[in-house]
């Protein structure tokens, strides 16, 4: 047993070195930046069929870095979290088709404006809705944070409808289409592209676009001052010999089958399966790292709570308490998103997306799993407990010999079920950008529009390996009874 | 001097309560080396809590208990030594389940560094002998009846090799047909020298094993004595009315 969990314990220590060691390919020479984008944003910012994140904004930005001479990582995540991990210092710079706005200027610096874009609205191809007026008393679908949704919202109240937010733009679509929502708010170079790429809505006012407005670069205000100027330059350069515009005639001219593949893969599920088996495979393992990582050590932190949880000491009792007490209170997203992107900004280091992924789950899993170890251990006859110490034994050695053991037997069951919920609750980590497989399915949905054909092949997955878990730990459940 | 020594177990005016509930009430008495006292009175008298007070299962909120010469109703004696010497037998026998019979037995021996694992083993299977569960050794604790699991516990509380040996209530769980079986092992205890104090409601046994018997009610000592004295001539009006009850059944 100590063995087994000795060897358990240098693995894990070996994957998170690992892990950290593989981070950092950047050159000594050419300054290195981190650039957060939102991937669910064609045909600016999106992932082709082969998993590559391409569009106007990015085909601009490595442009530029090449002929600038910066490298830079990409961090694809929802568009709030994007702008936020640059206001955070997670992130040196946020292209995502962002707008430039007043409000945006108080925190961030923006470069020249690349994109001249405004707001289209556009509704189900056969709907009875014609104007603006037509919307009162329905309900608009918008994405969250966009200079699309503020519009909106600025209008709300002027032709009195309704709003529901979404944090992808093809759901917010979809919800459209599906007649849940009567339309939607957003630029209009998005929602000409997804019409164009069969998406079934209908652009209401494709000439002539309300509150017209630029597209920028943009780092935090204040900071990164020779990135930005790089960008600028950059810019400059290939608007005078043409780049630009090879660049934006490329994505507003292309049929959709140019990025997503031919229309037969994404007819059927194998068709699906067959073009993105690289990215499944990807989001899969990534899932299924987390998954084990995140059990393991959730799982030492959780008897570490538990123990202390029963412990002779009232300090270290009300201490399990405590903790339990906040982190089994707090939703998981919150959770994610205070150690992604609030805490940086406080301590000052940036803390990689796939540590404050496995942090999360230690402190949210670990805090579920003390309170039922803790539990288990209540759960042992207080009687061997007096036997024990009526033998001499120290309390610690009564715990230790006889309780503990005991105790970890009642449990199994809560373990197995706790390694369950911990495995799923890793698809809640895709708010904070890791591609694991959820955020994989949001990503080869905003490509191929396949909402139910992809999130049917994502459950499935999530089926085989939930199954294949059970199977292991009954497994494992059957040879500690032996 | 020489008669201190004999004093195994010493209790000056004791008191305990849990909250408004008095149930111990000035209580003293002396138990002398190789005596065998048995414990008697109704359900709520206190004399579980009063033994429990003796391993300091329970600690009293006042007065003076001395077990062995160490004054164990002081909390910074050391428990974990004294208890070393203080065997505990349970009404519900507490054999640890996570163990085999033999196991259940040995690991304290082990654990505290008194024997060798061979050692242990080998007082282990003697113990067995001598309660009569040879077989049993290998088995789980879960496997026993009832009568079986109550050797077991006065096997495994004798491989500390203790001075005295406490029994609550050995006997109120086991099914009739068992009781026999743990009061003959604990008769050859008593024959063999060991200072016993019991706890028990089985008057036959009170007056063939017993030096001396107390009778426990309302948290005070009303009457102690011989066997002869105690169930043949009791002065105490409560005994006397306890004891009619009680041969009634």
């Amino acid at each position: 047993m100590k063995k087994v969990l000795m060897t358990l314990v240098t693995a894990v220590a070996a994957f998170l070195a690992f892990g950290v060691a593989s981070q950092k390919p950047a050159s000594a020479s050419e300054p290195h930046y981190i650039i957060a984008t939102d991937a669910t944003y064609a045909p600016f910012d999106f992932q082709d069929k082969n998993n590559k994140y391409v569009g106007i904004d990015q085909d601009i930005l490595a442009t530029i870095a090449k002929r600038e001479g910066f490298t830079y990582e990409l961090k694809p995540m929802s568009f709030n979290a994007a702008t936020q991990a640059v206001a955070s210092d997670q992130a040196d710079g946020v292209i995502a088709g962002m707008s430039i706005t007043d409000a945006r200027r108080q925190v961030f610096d923006f470069s020249t404006p690349y994109y001249r874009s405004g707001i289209g609205w556009a509704t189900a191809k056969d709907s009875k809705i014609k104007s603006l007026s037509d919307l009162k008393g329905k309900t608009v679908a918008l994405k969250t944070g966009t200079a699309g949704a503020q519009y909106a919202e600025s209008i709300q109240s002027k032709y009195g409808f309704k709003i529901t937010y979404f944090s992808d733009s093809d759901t917010s679509y979809r919800d459209v289409i599906n007649g849940n929502t009567a339309a939607t708010f957003g630029d209009l170079p998005v929602l000409q592209y997804a019409v164009k790429n069969g998406t079934e809505l209908k652009v209401q006012n494709p000439k002539d676009p309300f509150n017209a407005g630029d597209y920028g670069f943009a780092v935090k205000k204040g900071a990164n001052a020779a990135l930005l100027a790089a960008f600028d330059k950059g810019f400059a350069a290939i608007k005078k010999d043409g780049t630009y515009d090879k660049i934006v005639n490329k994505y507003l001219d292309a049929k959709a089958s140019t990025f997503t593949g031919s229309a037969s893969d994404n007819n059927s599920v194998f068709g699906i399966l067959r073009s993105n088996s690289s990215a499944f495979w990807t989001g899969l393992k990534e899932t299924l790292y987390l998954t084990i990582v995140g059990i393991i050590l959730a799982t030492i932190w959780g008897l570490l709570l538990g123990v202390m949880g029963v412990a002779k000491s009232k300090f270290l009792r009300g201490l399990s308490t405590t903790i339990i007490y906040i982190f089994r209170g707090m939703p998981m997203m919150v959770l994610a998103f205070f150690i992604y992107i609030g805490l940086p900004g406080v301590i000052g280091v940036k803390i990689p997306a796939f540590t404050a992924g496995v942090l999360t789950l230690i402190l949210n899993e670990g805090a579920y799993t003390g309170a039922f170890v803790r539990g288990g251990f209540n759960s042992v006859d207080g009687g061997q407990m007096e036997a024990a110490r009526s033998l001499g034994l120290s309390h610690s050695k009564a715990m230790r010999k006889v309780i503990i053991p005991q105790g970890l037997k009642l449990m199994i069951p809560s373990f197995i079920n706790q390694f369950i919920i911990t495995l799923k609750d890793t698809s809640i980590l895709s708010a904070i950008g890791i591609l694991e497989l959820t955020q994989t399915g949001t990503l080869i949905v905003t490509r191929n529009s396949q909402g139910f054909r992809v999130w049917a092949i994502i459950a499935v997955i999530y089926l085989i390996v939930i199954t294949l878990l059970t199977w292991l730990s009954n497994w494992v459940e059957k040879r500690t009874r032996a | 001097m020489s008669e201190e020594k004999q004093v195994k177990v010493h209790v000056d005016k004791v008191n305990k309560s849990y909250g408004d509930n008095h149930v111990l009430r000035d209580i003293s008495l002396d138990v002398m080396a190789n005596e065998v006292v048995v414990m008697i009175g109704p359900s709520g008298s206190g004399k579980s809590t009063f033994l429990r007070m003796l391993n300091q299962l329970e600690m009293p909120n006042s007065g003076l208990v001395e077990v062995d010469g160490y004054d164990i109703s002081d909390p910074k004696t050391d428990i974990n030594k004294v208890r070393e010497n203080i065997g505990m037998v349970f009404q519900n026998f507490n054999l640890f389940n996570n163990y085999t019979v033999l196991q259940n037995i040995t690991l304290a021996p082990v654990q505290l560094g008194k024997m060798t694992k061979e050692e242990a083993d080998k007082r282990g299977k003697e113990l067995l002998a001598t309660v009569g569960l040879s077989d049993k050794a290998d088995k789980s604790v879960n496997s026993l009846s009832g009568g079986q699991k109550q050797r077991v516990a006065i096997a495994r509380a004798l491989a500390m090799d203790p001075d005295i040996m406490l029994f609550d209530e050995p006997t109120s769980a086991l099914d009739p047909e068992m009781v026999g079986d743990v009061l003959d092992v604990m008769k050859d205890l008593a024959k063999s020298g060991m200072t016993m104090i019991i706890v028990t409601h089985e008057m036959g046994f009170a007056k063939q094993v017993a030096d001396r018997v107390v009778f426990f009610e309302s948290g005070k000592i009303q009457e102690s004595g011989t066997p002869e004295e105690v169930f043949n001539a009791p002065k105490n009006e409560r005994l006397q009315t306890f004891l009619s009850k009680v041969m009634q059944a």
